[in-house]
């Protein structure tokens, strides 16, 4: 009897564990009264005192491996004529960015009306040391914030994780227009959403979230609880995008019919259109995660990322106008990453190699635009022929984190970095 | 029956909370065994208030019911907290995923109910039974258990179906072409791949391979995205893994150190005596043989000067279109033409390897990949590790230090023969001790693959393969190299969504379904919670009533 006693009482801690954290939570909870706006329902997903605001975070992936030198071009520079003729010829009818030697995509007019006004930063020559040319690997270097590819979980999950209630509020994070869960989202103490569709999120078969709803209550066992939790907040995520719908209609016009050439499948408008509807109904989203594929150009490169540039600029441009018409663009950010740029020198077939540096993009009313990070020299390159990154992509995360989210970067990625200041104190 | 049998909390026992919550239900009155078991104090009266809720609660008790007393259901020498060992469930699953009630405080905006929370309550084992035995022994080795496959296990007993799943030599699954004659211009597709496995698994007769394969896929892990899908290495190596999947741990090291994938995966082929690669090195020592803490990094970096020096093979097919790539691209064919490799393993290239003496786990002398393994196994951590990872996946979360230990040293007295180990695990009272029933959560291949054996369907593999990216687990596509997660880590509301939808699909699929009546005895056991039970009760219709019996929890459970 007495070895009874002494595993129930283990038993019983863990359920107290459970407990305390559902009551830390209720306690946060309890601060909701000072926090009028719907939109601040997202305060719930605070487990961290500090952590409590009402800003947002949407990632888009630039799937493999998007050219930099073609979207922020050194205008000036003539050896990017000699070393890539055809994919250059861009330059030709780039945007100059006022008081630079630099101009953008000329399909980026969308973006680029947006940093005239002050809400785009363009950071250039992003990378990490020791690059690699693999996709697979860089992506998980993007993904985790490791150069060294030890690290398993996602730098996005890790800040769910350690920031936020996911279990009890499913869009805390979330992948939007895809059935996957991303590497950045990972983590394996966060419960994330991946909705694909907003129409597709639910329970299929008539009655079936009742049912489901009816027996996955009271259920027994070790993982009786957590089952049942799960089953809850399926369901509660389903009735919460049911009033996403009620609660918003698309103030921007989001096209997915751009007719690629290389279409990447990706329905880039229809996932930053779901991501909008998600921030702008308040059901609690925090960081939202979208992807763009067909980067890859290995040939014909000019007219490839000049189009995907275009669906990028429609995409984003929708979906800041839409959140410019809610009041809702001071607390949004969005980010482009790409796991590489590409090769200096063009290829036979008229394209470029795997690369290294390349070029993010920061857009929110809370940004302080402008341009930040040296552009690669081009007579530097490596000895693979390769841009010399300028600066480390944990800086821009760092920034991301600490200042617009206000979270601790170091927690998540296990060092300081050079500041970039790009977002706007608040 | 409650006043006769109190419980080791001296309260009423959760077996009347739950007979009575059944009998008010209902048309489950043949289910042989039912109920909760107490697992502490806590949250008994909101249990006995569901029961309450239930007008009729009261109006019977088991033994009105003719249903028999499982003693373990009120002995609490027999409970799983009794155990001399430390109880296995509660330390390992809520470390994974802290269970928390609901947020309180959210805006109701959603108005769906939040549920009650029966965080103190157990299944009662309904193990004490042989046929309950068999169908716990093949949902854990089998992937799930068909009628065949049950019924003919029921004829041969426990013991018997232990020695065919465990001595019956795998059956091979038929040759995949498209995978064999994989090269850069005719990559083979990954969904091609995965439904030849898929349409296998439902095939087999000898399901306990397929079972074993999916282990070792997840515990010798590789990825077709690095290893790439121009090749037939990823095919090779699920062929692989099933050959020798019980066979003697020193070949079985050696065929991974030396498999193309995982010479691509873990970038053994680059490595070289000059400039070694530490990748393989370090997962052989830390994540496939002997865990983190049973050797140093010297021993890593001398592991990987041992390993150096292979190559992956090139096949016929890989060579053919490498010659007919260079003559699309009129370049000059080279000069020493390259031919195609007699085996299907890497090659080794003495010239690239390392000379000399090594110092690894304490031992001086040359090495090479045979030598190196036979030292990894002189070290008492491997037969240890091995064991653990057996039997926590196919056993329970935590198995007792006293069961690690007495497996583990036998398996290294048998010389490394797994078989034997997998022989003893099944054959171990622990195996089917009361706490190890519903210990384990189902993988999304075990989810799905047991909902098509239990409605006999052979023609689901689409149906799988779609649903799996969604619910977690892609073959061919683990994670990372440590694998996928298990139990909680499956549990989560997208996936606890796209499992019921996978089985509304699944269901859709099928024209006919099979009668749904008493299926929850055979897979089941009769052990249903008081809510699937009701359900199940109200249920008339036999598609609807399948929807509830694989959507359950009950079923989630292996």
């Amino acid at each position: 009897m007495r070895e009874v006693g002494i595993n129930r009482i283990s038993r019983r801690e863990f359920m107290k564990n459970g407990f305390v954290f559902a009551a830390g939570a209720a306690g946060l909870a309890a601060g909701y009264a000072a926090v009028p706006d719907v939109f601040a329902r997202a305060v719930y997903a605070a487990k961290k005192d500090g952590v409590m605001n009402d800003k947002v975070l949407v990632m888009i992936q630039l799937a493999g491996g998007a050219d930099g030198l073609q979207t922020v071009m050194p205008l000036q520079d003539s050896r990017i004529r000699a070393l890539r003729p055809r994919p250059s010829a861009a330059i030709d009818q780039a945007l100059p960015l006022a008081g630079t030697t630099l101009g953008l995509n000329r399909n980026l007019r969308g973006i680029k009306s947006l940093y005239d006004q002050g809400k785009v930063a363009i950071v250039n020559g992003v990378g990490y040391p020791k690059p690699s040319l693999s996709h697979f690997d860089s992506i998980r270097v993007w993904e985790t914030a490791d150069p060294t590819r030890r690290q398993v979980d996602g730098w996005l999950g890790k800040t769910i994780a350690k920031n936020y209630d996911s279990q009890g509020h499913p869009l805390v994070g979330c992948a939007c227009g895809t059935s996957e869960v991303p590497g950045a989202l990972r983590d394996l103490e966060a419960t994330l959403s991946v909705v694909n569709g907003r129409d597709t999120f639910k329970f299929n078969g008539d009655d079936a979230d009742r049912v489901m709803g009816a027996i996955y209550n009271g259920t027994p066992g070790i993982y009786g609880a957590l089952f049942d939790t799960s089953v809850y907040t399926a369901r509660d995520t389903i009735a919460r995008l049911r009033t996403a719908r009620e609660r918003y209609t698309p103030k921007a016009t989001y096209n997915d019919n751009l007719n690629l050439v290389y279409s990447s499948k990706n329905q880039l408008g229809a996932a930053m259109r779901l991501a909008a509807e998600l921030v702008i109904s308040g059901v609690g989203a925090k960081i939202l995660h979208v992807t763009l594929g067909g980067w890859d150009t290995h040939d014909q490169q000019l007219q490839r990322h000049d189009q995907l540039m275009a669906y990028v600029d429609q995409a984003v441009s929708a979906f800041h106008a839409d959140l410019t018409a809610y009041g809702m663009a001071d607390r949004v950010l969005v980010a482009t990453w790409s796991e590489f740029g590409r090769r200096a020198q063009e290829t036979a077939s008229a394209g470029t190699d795997h690369g290294t540096a390349s070029s993010m993009f920061i857009v929110g009313d809370r940004v302080k635009g402008g341009v930040y990070g040296e552009m690669p020299n081009l007579t530097g390159l490596d000895r693979d022929g390769n841009l010399r990154f300028t600066v480390d992509f944990r800086s821009v995360y760092q920034e991301i984190l600490a200042s617009h989210l206000k979270v601790d970067a170091r927690e998540v990625l296990d060092a300081a970095y050079e500041r970039l200041p790009f977002v706007k104190a608040a | 029956m409650g006043k006769q049998a109190p419980s080791a909390a001296g309260g009423p026992t959760r077996r009347t909370v739950l007979v009575t919550a059944l009998a008010a239900a209902g048309g489950v009155a043949a289910s042989r065994l039912l109920g909760l078991r107490d697992l502490g104090q806590r949250r008994v009266a909101s249990a006995l208030d569901a029961a309450a809720m239930d007008p009729m609660a009261d109006a019977m008790t088991g033994d009105e019911m003719g249903m028999p007393m499982d003693p373990s259901a009120i002995d609490p020498t027999d409970m799983p907290m009794a155990a001399a060992e430390p109880t296995p469930q509660p330390t390992a699953a809520p470390a994974a995923a802290p269970t928390r009630a609901p947020t309180a405080g959210q805006e109701p905006i959603t108005g769906v109910t939040p549920p009650d929370l029966a965080t103190g309550l157990d299944w009662v084992s309904p193990l004490d039974k042989e046929s309950a035995r068999i169908a716990h022994l093949l949902r854990r080795m089998t992937l799930g258990v068909s009628v065949a496959e049950l019924d003919r296990a029921m004829s041969d007993g426990y013991a018997r179906t232990v020695a065919r799943l465990v001595d019956t030599p795998p059956a091979e699954p038929p040759v995949l072409a498209a995978a064999e004659n994989a090269t850069g211009s005719a990559a083979v597709k990954l969904g091609d791949l995965q439904s030849w496995w898929v349409d296998w698994i439902l095939k087999s007769p000898t399901p306990a391979a397929e079972a074993l394969t999916l282990f070792w896929h997840g515990h010798f892990t590789s990825d077709y995205r690095k290893v790439g899908l121009n090749n037939p290495f990823m095919y090779w190596q699920n062929l692989t893994w099933r050959h020798m999947s019980l066979g003697k741990l020193a070949d079985m090291l050696y065929q991974v150190t030396i498999d193309p994938a995982m010479l691509r995966y873990l970038d053994l082929l680059t490595s070289t005596g000059r400039s070694p690669n530490e990748n393989f090195a370090r997962e052989l020592l830390e994540l496939f043989a002997m865990g983190v803490g049973n050797y140093t990094e010297d021993d890593v970096k001398a592991a990987a000067k041992a390993l150096a020096g292979w190559r992956q093979p090139q096949t016929q097919a890989m060579v053919d279109a490498r010659l007919a790539a260079l003559a699309k691209q009129k370049k000059p064919l080279p000069s020493n033409p390259p031919k195609p490799d007699a085996v299907k393993t890497g090659v080794f290239e003495p010239t690239r390897a390392f000379t000399g003496q090594l110092l690894f786990l304490g031992m001086a002398a040359t090495f090479d990949a045979r030598k190196l393994i036979d030292r990894i196994l002189t070290s008492d951590a491997t037969a240890t590790f091995i064991t653990r990872k057996l039997l926590t996946y196919f056993a329970t979360p935590s198995p007792s230090a006293s069961w690690v230990a007495r497996l583990a040293t036998n398996y290294r007295r048998s010389g490394y023969e797994t078989r034997a180990l997998v022989r003893e695990m099944l054959l171990s009272p622990e195996f089917t001790a009361p706490e190890t029933y519903r210990v384990l959560v189902k993988s999304p291949t075990e989810y799905t693959i047991s909902a098509a054996k239990a409605v006999g369907s052979q023609a689901l593999t689409r149906t799988i393969l779609s649903s799996s990216s969604g619910l977690g687990q892609t073959l061919f596509d683990p994670p990372s190299v440590g694998g996928w997660g298990e139990n909680a880590n499956w549990i989560s509301s997208n996936t606890m969504l796209q499992r019921a939808n996978f089985v509304s699909t699944a269901l859709g699929q099928m024209r006919a379904l099979p009668p749904a009546t008493g299926v929850e005895n055979r897979l089941l056991d009769g052990v249903l919670g008081p809510r699937t039970a009701a359900e199940l009760a109200a249920t008339k219709d036999d598609r609807r009533r399948w929807y509830v019996i694989l959507a359950s929890p009950e079923f989630q459970l292996k």
